[in-house]
């Protein structure tokens, strides 16, 4: 099945142009887990994900990393293709938020892979096969139960563009199917993944699909460099790596599941980025992905010039937690509902502020130049009534007032998060006109991913789309600002 | 055009009274308003009533007012709802200063009221916040505790200010509200305690917040004619001001004070023809501590950044030059929202007549100040002594 009809032509050296990658700052030790558990822990350490974070959040933060440190701009994206198997939602596209996320253009095509882990191998194809720029944004954060899968779930995303001209180039893909299922499955109905637990035939299963589909690719796999295959374990990738001709280390490059955890269909994809960091120009890369059921996406890719990804620092940073925090951020250990409800504001009225709660969209005066935040009503400043010229805040400001809101303190539609993630800080952010503009605007916005109380007046904070609350089902995303 | 006086001024004991009704309580304010009055009070002569609430927990949301009135037995009077937040009663005292001195009444209801402990901590919560900057304010994770502790965070940061400053308003103000038996937290307290009080939203601690109160309030204002007929010592309300401002802290010029409140308060001191100097004291909005220390600067006390050496050197010490809060506070003695605008009144009437828990000695000028929210709107009232045979 190598090299299928799909395929781009060999002239357009379609392959990876920027990567993205994005981790939760927390991260559990598997020592924890041991003392808790009493037995030795199925990673070394797994990323926590925050309350307000989830598979949405994390794409957003990997994919704009991608746009960082690509030369052209989100509106020069044709194709935006993204997978988890832990959408926020169970039904919606989460898509299009995504894109609006991250300033893409509203009439692209986008592709949602999903209910596998195998999913981020099919988005990368999905983005290989476009005509044009293809945004692939792989992210998840898979739920388990604390005592079975739960203790090796972690959470993470990846993004990848992909265009003509790359210098790593998908140099070929295969597939590989079986029926086999019961591997790892999720009941309808139900958040956290369950397995059956018959190791010999899981691991047999794992093993001959993935390593059949990896062989296929049309690669020197002698040059093989790095290989990222399915890792929900430290051990697995290995096993499969028995059925190649790769050596320990090279199966080693590719593994980032003991450092990350178990990301659901986004392990691999970190895997394949911590893969094309590790490997010098000339190298060879190869990505096994499975998907239980049973399928596997082999991809391989030809490095004419090494990638600097970022893993490595990323992987390296982070914050320990305990186990029981570990749970709680999770909310396995129960959710709240509250007494009496929270406040009302009404979803369409919520929509029309998008602008500002994605991209910091404000106004300038044309009357007296000063910039109004949100732009609406008399202008802030002269108080004229007057229609406001758009212009852009940036989105890294300085905290000029600060609270960090204690326990039994938080409005009502911040108390699961609050139970959840602890106290949290709030503050009155100033933001400069974006670009060479003159002029600040001020507004409220929670401050996440530092102790609240170590944030103070004065410092830089940089804007990252996460969950506000969620109201009728429905969760609001908006700004929040991480502290540099 | 005729002065309005105050010849009455009542209110309900403030605290958690779950077994009570918003308008039984306010019958206990209006029958304690009647019995300072010093002449014979007729209770068909109101013509008016305006009456301040935020909306007692959501249960009343409209027709509060009448359903007040009808209660008590004001059988058939208009009767207005004031809804100004924490404000409401502060403006409802001006709508019934208006009415008077347009002539179109002569003798006027104002008070307000509240209940809210009835129902659960999530309950109130909900409905407190949505008064101040709902969409954004709100939405980024505050109550009104966070707005204000924003507010000092910026003010301790600008001013040679500390917590323990901020500790000092409530030391003050529970020894003034320990001698107020219609106080809900009627006891004092020391620096220590409330330096060590629990966070509830950093800097502001426990004991920086007032409670969440149940209680009401009442005024009778009355024209010249009336207030001569009735009172033998009544209370002039010589200036009258108020302001509106951006209802969000971000949106206003200033993060360490409440530009609604300084123009209210010329506005008021205009009025009356008077300045700062002249006050002998003060009743100020000290709903959060940093709320106090803005008042003193809001209202010309003091230059901007001073506040904290008037508590220091006890300037505003029932003993000091400028007495402030001698009620209690907010504080001390609670904070039943639509409630608070009026039961400052009560506190200066007693002062300028001599009959307050904490008398300060022989005044003759006090000024009332009422916020809604973090300074959305404001009012400044000055309250004069009128020398006896002057009405």
């Amino acid at each position: 099945m190598s090299g299928d009809a799909s395929d781009a032509d060999a002239g357009d050296r379609r392959g990876v142009v920027a990567t993205g990658l994005y981790l939760p700052r927390r991260r559990l030790d598997g020592d924890e887990v041991e003392a808790a558990w009493g037995t030795s822990p199925p990673v070394d350490r797994a990323a926590v994900p925050a309350a307000d974070e989830d598979a949405l959040t994390m794409a957003v933060a990997a994919g704009r990393d991608a746009l960082d440190r690509w030369d052209s701009a989100a509106a020069d994206v044709a194709h935006l293709a993204v997978a988890t198997t832990t959408p926020p939602l169970e039904e919606e596209a989460f898509a299009p938020r995504i894109g609006a996320a991250l300033g893409l253009a509203s009439e692209i095509s986008t592709a949602t892979t999903t209910q596998s882990t195998a999913a981020g191998g099919e988005a990368l194809l999905s983005g290989a096969d476009a005509d044009g720029p293809a945004l692939v944004v792989v992210a998840d954060a898979p739920e388990g139960d604390a005592a079975t899968v739960g203790r090796r779930v972690g959470a993470g995303a990846a993004a990848f563009l992909v265009a003509d001209d790359a210098d790593v180039v998908l140099a070929d893909r295969a597939r590989e199917s079986t029926d086999a299922p019961g591997l790892r499955l999720r009941e309808r109905g139900q958040t956290a993944v369950s397995e059956l637990d018959i190791t010999t035939y899981e691991r047999e299963t794992v093993r001959d699909v993935v390593s059949t589909a990896v062989e296929r690719l049309d690669v020197a796999h002698d040059a093989v460099g790095a290989a990222s295959l399915h890792q929900p374990t430290g051990d697995i990738p290995h096993r499969i790596g028995a059925a190649l001709p790769y050596d320990g280390a090279a199966i080693a490059r590719g593994t980032v599941v003991d450092d990350v955890g178990d990301a659901g269909a986004a392990t691999v994809a970190i895997g394949l980025l911590a893969g094309l960091d590790a490997v010098e120009a000339g190298g060879t890369v190869v990505a096994g992905f499975f998907g239980s059921g049973a399928t596997a996406v082999g991809l391989g890719f030809e490095a004419e010039s090494r990638v600097e990804t970022g893993v490595e620092a990323a992987i390296g940073a982070g914050e320990a937690v305990s186990y029981p925090a570990a749970l709680r951020a999770r909310g396995a250990i129960g959710r709240t509902e509250v007494a009496g409800g929270g406040a009302h504001v009404s979803l369409p009225s919520w929509q029309r502020t998008i602008p500002q709660r994605y991209r910091l969209v404000a106004g300038r005066c044309p009357e007296c130049d000063a910039v109004a935040f949100p732009p609406e009503g008399a202008c802030p400043a002269c108080h004229a009534r007057v229609d406001f010229e758009s212009e852009r805040l940036a989105r890294t400001g300085e905290i000029v007032a600060v609270t960090a809101i204690g326990q039994g303190g938080a409005p009502p539609e911040f108390v699961e998060q609050q139970r959840r993630d602890g106290p949290f800080a709030v503050a009155i952010v100033e933001a400069p006109v974006a670009g060479d503009g003159t002029g600040s605007a001020r507004f409220p916005a929670q401050v996440t991913g530092r102790d609240p109380g170590s944030v103070s007046v004065g410092d830089a904070v940089t804007g990252a789309l996460r969950r506000i609350y969620t109201a009728e089902g429905v969760t609001r995303y908006g700004l929040k600002f991480v502290p540099e | 055009m005729t002065d309005a006086y105050i010849i009455g001024a009542g209110q309900s004991d403030f605290g958690s009274f779950p077994d009570r009704s918003y308008r039984s309580l306010f019958d206990d304010a209006f029958d304690e308003a009647v019995d300072s009055v010093d002449g014979d009070f007729d209770a068909d002569d109101v013509d008016e009533a305006f009456l301040g609430t935020l909306g007692v927990g959501g249960r009343q949301l409209g027709l509060s007012g009448p359903a007040v009135t009808e209660h008590l037995g004001l059988h058939g009077i208009p009767t207005t709802r004031v809804e100004n937040a924490c404000a409401a009663s502060g403006y409802a005292l001006r709508q019934a200063v208006m009415a008077v001195r347009s002539g179109m009444a002569d003798l006027v209801l104002a008070g307000g009221y509240e209940v809210m402990t009835d129902t659960s901590g999530d309950h109130t919560k909900w409905w407190l916040g949505v008064s101040g900057e709902t969409e954004w304010e709100r939405l980024s994770g505050t109550t009104f505790a966070g707005v204000y502790a924003q507010m000092a965070s910026a003010y301790l940061r600008a001013h040679d200010a500390t917590v323990e400053d901020l500790s000092r308003v409530a030391v003050k103000n529970h020894g003034n509200g320990a001698r107020n038996p219609h106080a809900h937290l009627g006891f004092e307290c020391t620096l220590e305690d409330a330096m060590n009080a629990p966070d509830v939203a950093a800097p502001l601690n426990l004991y920086h917040c007032c409670p969440t109160t149940d209680g009401a309030s009442a005024v009778l204002v009355a024209s010249e004619d009336v207030a001569g007929q009735l009172s033998d010592a009544p209370v002039r309300v010589s200036g009258a001001g108020a302001a509106s401002g951006r209802v969000g802290l971000f949106q206003r010029e200033s993060l360490t004070g409440i530009p609604a409140s300084a123009t209210a308060a010329e506005r008021a001191y205009q009025e009356a023809g008077i300045s700062p100097d002249d006050l002998d004291f003060a009743e100020v909005h000290d709903c959060f501590a940093i709320a106090e220390l803005a008042a003193y600067e809001d209202l010309g006390f003091c230059d901007r950044g001073e506040a904290p050496r008037l508590l220091r050197e006890g300037v505003t010490d029932p003993d000091g030059d400028l007495p402030v809060n001698t009620s209690g506070g907010l504080k001390s003695k609670g904070h039943p929202i639509g409630a608070t605008g009026t039961g400052q009144v009560v506190e200066a009437f007693a002062q300028l007549r001599g009959d307050a828990h904490v008398q300060v000695d022989d005044p003759e000028i006090g000024v009332a100040h009422n916020v809604g929210g973090s300074g959305g709107g404001v009012t400044v009232h000055v309250f004069e002594r009128v020398a006896e045979g002057d009405v």
